[in-house]
């Protein structure tokens, strides 16, 4: 169809863009033992700020007891109740929230870069006087329990636990989420003992990212939680590496009704301090980790099978996962997995084009400028880099390194990392619809809920 | 301790086809936000033909007169650039965000489908499958699926184009054809409805030179006028409740009616600041008694817009929206009941300066994390530029909100108690949620 024509002009080309200058990275351990990351950032006047935590295996098992903590860190202090926080944070043009993601238990504040002290301050009074109200805590385990209810309700949760339980066998990580019944036993007794326990100094990291410079950040830090970074012990001894992943075969999770069917097919890749993760990156940028990429291409613009497929890399620290994800119609569940095994087998056989390369690379470039030009995203990259315990000053490399890889690299990567020889595959959606289908392509297991 | 509001550079002008266009500069990065947003959404859409506006613009990612299918992504991922689209009640939305020197790639690729969408049979019924899955994910096979932003505005309004389900029936999707989308686009996507924005690291004389050198050539076509969309308020109260086979507990959403945004701004913000005294953040009225003093809801929310705080990228009629979430054994009318003494009580004791300065400072907060992202800035820029023909709204947005007195948000929440509400319940069946 044309209503009307195009432009009248030629395709313009694409201008190189001038070189900024990296900034200058703070990444120092103090005595205390915390890690200290911070980078002047002026591009507006606010700051941002991360505490993060990694938790022990014990906790990582056994994570109803930080999972209620994350809400109720923020119930109130010697000095704030719960309102009375959330307010002066807000005060600040800013907020306070806590999270537990995987195994890391982190404190999130943002506000004003005038109002840094303060921010720290308030930061201070939560890690060194966070009260832990008995009715408070009753409340949130049940809020949490309700939460959690809801979480397990959707489908991509469904799967993202069965998968994790796939192929990580009994590993912490394999831990699924904490269910309502161990949430409701959370007492604030517990909490106020595992509070010292987890927001240790010593092994913490916290980031500092906004228009304040980076010698006034350490000098704050040292003053303005001087209290709480006294408080340091021992650290925690780090998780067990992720065990091998066996692969092979499809794991069916019935989940009758379903309209959909959440595919995933993963296995283990390089970590991010590995040489080959830049090769991997670009490899999987080609599969599936951006539109245009072939899985992309075939599931969603040759076949309408679904609208979002996806391939992305999850760092933590035992070790990195690779994981194809789309959520399908029933009726072609069982072609969308041989759609999917055809690329990433396709990938692993014959490799990438040049084309292909060179592509993913200028994106591999230019999102990762996008994704760190704002302080909350350049503070969260680096909260996920030192998390998984990588470097900081990796990140600021990252470019660099995925300029270098070169297309053997990548097509090495491909083979050793994305092939479906190497691979786990869990499909949640109506058994009834799709088994038959299914075990015509492979060896289907359906384990007992 | 609210911060200044920015006074950013912005240049703005509109050329002789119609299309107006804003230059925000910024060089604190590399990266530019181009963004194209069309004065269509929902509302525009015709009857028999739900679902439209959104299933149009996923054509227009399928190629124009001079870019093959998929050649728009590869094109903009290509160049270190990242893309989307959005629609909403009155608007479509389409962005880039990119290294700078990929500025006029952009520019050229949002003339070419402005100019002429490729819209073909194969096309079509591919991207009328992708958005089916779309909606699947989204809605249909999803927990609270289209709660409350399809579910509200469908009790709380009486006109099609207030009431219906933008995401469309998918009778009505698969009866789609190239004609529609032939007489959609010439409607409705011609340079004098629609606003370029540019924010980042750009010359603002260069870009409109590049916008006149690009879009300068699409013939102008006439704007159509957009609504009026406004209709009376319900003279009763209104109720509705929707099995949720998939909802492990209930919910419920009220929904007032609010000034308008455009023709009443001030009056509007009164409301604005209102949500955010009742139910935004753990200071909030409503959320430190029901949900940390009572314990009687897991989650609670006070907002404006279809999707929660957007009224100021739309027209009229705009909700005010509470969104409760609660265990089963909580009582929906005392709940209900509790909310409406607590508007009440704002409207006959007013509120404290110190809370309303809380809610400034904190609105100032977002605002500059909003405009840190380019694209963001951009796609605001546009927006605003769009609905209220001022894109230098954006940056007086948080003095005048500063500016909103008590009483006025006691007033606005005095109207509020007096209005008669729509209520929508989403009922978990027996069998529903996880074990």
């Amino acid at each position: 169809m044309r209503t009307r024509p195009g432009t009248l002009e030629p395709r313009p080309a694409v201008r190189a863009v001038r070189r900024v200058a990296m900034p200058r990275l703070l990444d120092e351990t103090l005595t205390s033992g915390l890690h200290l990351v911070a980078v002047r950032r002026p591009s507006v006047p606010m700051v941002e700020v991360r505490l993060c935590v990694p938790l022990g295996a014990g906790l990582v098992r056994h994570a109803a007891g930080p999972l209620v903590l994350t809400g109720a860190v923020t119930a109130g202090t010697a000095h704030h109740d719960r309102a009375g926080l959330a307010d002066a944070f807000e005060r600040l043009g800013g907020a306070l929230d806590a999270a537990l993601d995987d195994d890391v238990v982190s404190l999130h504040a943002f506000g004003l870069a005038t109002a840094l002290p303060t921010l720290l301050d308030l930061m201070n009074e939560v890690l060194t006087s966070a009260t832990y109200p008995a009715e408070e805590v009753r409340a949130e385990r049940d809020r949490t329990a309700d939460e959690v209810i809801m979480d397990l309700s959707r489908p991509e949760s469904q799967a993202s636990e069965a998968f994790r339980v796939r192929l990580y066998g009994h590993h912490p990580y394999a831990t699924p989420t904490p269910r309502p019944d161990a949430l409701r036993r959370v007492g604030a007794a517990s909490l106020r003992a595992m509070h010292a326990r987890i927001f240790n100094p010593r092994g913490a990291h916290l980031i500092v990212v906004g228009d304040v410079a980076t010698a006034r950040v350490a000098r704050l830090v040292e003053e303005r939680l001087g209290p709480w970074l006294a408080s340091a012990s021992v650290g925690v001894a780090p998780l067990a590496p992720l065990p091998p992943v066996v692969p092979g075969g499809i794991e069916l999770h019935d989940r009758p009704g379903a309209l959909q069917s959440n595919v995933l097919v993963g296995g283990a890749a390089p970590r991010r301090t590995d040489p080959q993760w830049p090769a991997t990156a670009l490899a999987n940028l080609v599969v599936g980790g951006m539109f245009t990429s072939r899985l992309v291409e075939n599931l969603r613009e040759r076949h309408g099978y679904t609208y979002s497929p996806h391939s992305d890399v999850h760092h933590a620290r035992p070790g990195s996962t690779v994981i194809v994800a789309a959520e399908v119609g029933s009726a072609v569940t069982a072609a969308s997995l041989v759609e999917i095994r055809y690329e990433l087998g396709r990938a692993a056989s014959l490799g990438v084009s040049d084309e292909e390369l060179e592509g993913a690379r200028r994106y591999a470039i230019g999102s990762y400028l996008i994704r760190t030009s704002t302080q909350r995203g350049l503070a969260a990259t680096l909260a996920a880099y030192v998390t998984s315990d990588t470097p900081a000053s990796l990140v600021f490399e990252h470019p660099s390194r995925i300029a270098r890889a070169t297309l053997d690299d990548v097509n090495t990567a491909a083979r050793e990392h994305l092939g479906p020889g190497s691979l786990a595959t869990v499909i949640v959606g109506d058994a009834s619809l799709v088994e038959p289908t299914l075990r015509a392509l492979d060896q289907v297991t359906t384990p007992s809920p | 301790m609210a911060p200044r509001a920015s006074r950013q550079i912005l240049e703005r002008t509109t050329l002789g086809n119609g299309l107006r266009v804003v230059v925000a500069p910024d060089h604190a990065s590399p990266l530019v936000g181009v963004a194209v947003v069309y004065d269509v959404g929902f509302r525009s859409e015709p009857p028999g033909r739900t679902g439209f506006a959104h299933l149009f613009e996923h054509l227009m990612f399928q190629g124009s007169a001079h870019v093959a299918k998929m050649e728009h992504a590869r094109l903009v991922e290509g160049a270190g650039g990242v893309f989307n689209g959005s629609t909403r009640s009155d608007l479509t939305t389409y962005y880039e965000a990119l290294p700078a020197g990929a500025l006029d790639l952009a520019l050229w690729l949002e003339a070419d489908r402005m100019g002429a969408p490729a819209v073909t049979e194969e096309n079509l019924a591919n991207q009328i499958a992708v958005v089916e899955e779309e909606i699947k994910v989204n809605v249909l096979n999803q927990p609270y699926g289209g709660f409350p932003w399809i579910s509200l505005p469908e009790l709380a309004f009486d006109t099609y184009p207030n009431a219906h389900n933008g995401y469309g029936d998918f009778t009505h999707l698969e009866r789609a054809t190239v004609a529609d989308a032939v007489a959609f686009h010439a409607r409705y996507y011609a340079p004098s409805n629609a606003t370029l924005a540019v924010a980042g690291d750009c010359d603002p004389d260069d870009v409109v030179a590049l916008a006149e050198r690009y879009f300068g050539s699409i013939a102008s076509g006439r704007a159509p006028v957009a609504g009026p969309w406004s209709e009376p308020a319900p003279r009763e109260e209104r109720r509705r409740v929707i099995d949720d086979p998939l909802a492990p507990q209930p919910a419920f959403a009220l929904g007032y009616r609010t000034p308008d945004p455009v023709g009443d701004l001030s009056h509007h913000l009164a409301y604005v600041a209102a949500a955010s005294v009742l139910g935004d953040g753990d200071a909030s009225r409503l959320r430190a008694r029901l949900m940390h003093h009572d314990h009687s809801v897991t989650d609670l929310g006070c907002s404006i817009g279809v999707f929660g705080g957007d009224s100021l990228m739309m027209r009229d009629p705009a909700l005010f929206q509470v969104v409760v979430y609660h265990p089963d054994d909580v009582s929906t009318d005392e709940l209900t009941t509790t909310i409406h003494e607590e508007i009440a009580r704002l409207g006959t004791d007013g509120c404290r300066p110190d809370e309303l300065d809380r809610v400034t400072a904190a609105f100032a907060g977002g605002f500059w994390q909003g405009v840190d992202s380019v694209n963001e800035r951009a796609i605001m820029l546009a927006s605003l530029e769009t609905i209220h023909g001022r894109a230098g709204l954006l940056d007086e947005l948080p003095d005048l909100l500063g500016a909103i007195t008590p009483a006025a948000v006691a007033a606005a929440a005095a109207d509020l108690a007096s209005q008669h509400t729509a209520r929508v319940e989403i009922h978990p069946t027996p069998d529903g949620g996880a074990s």
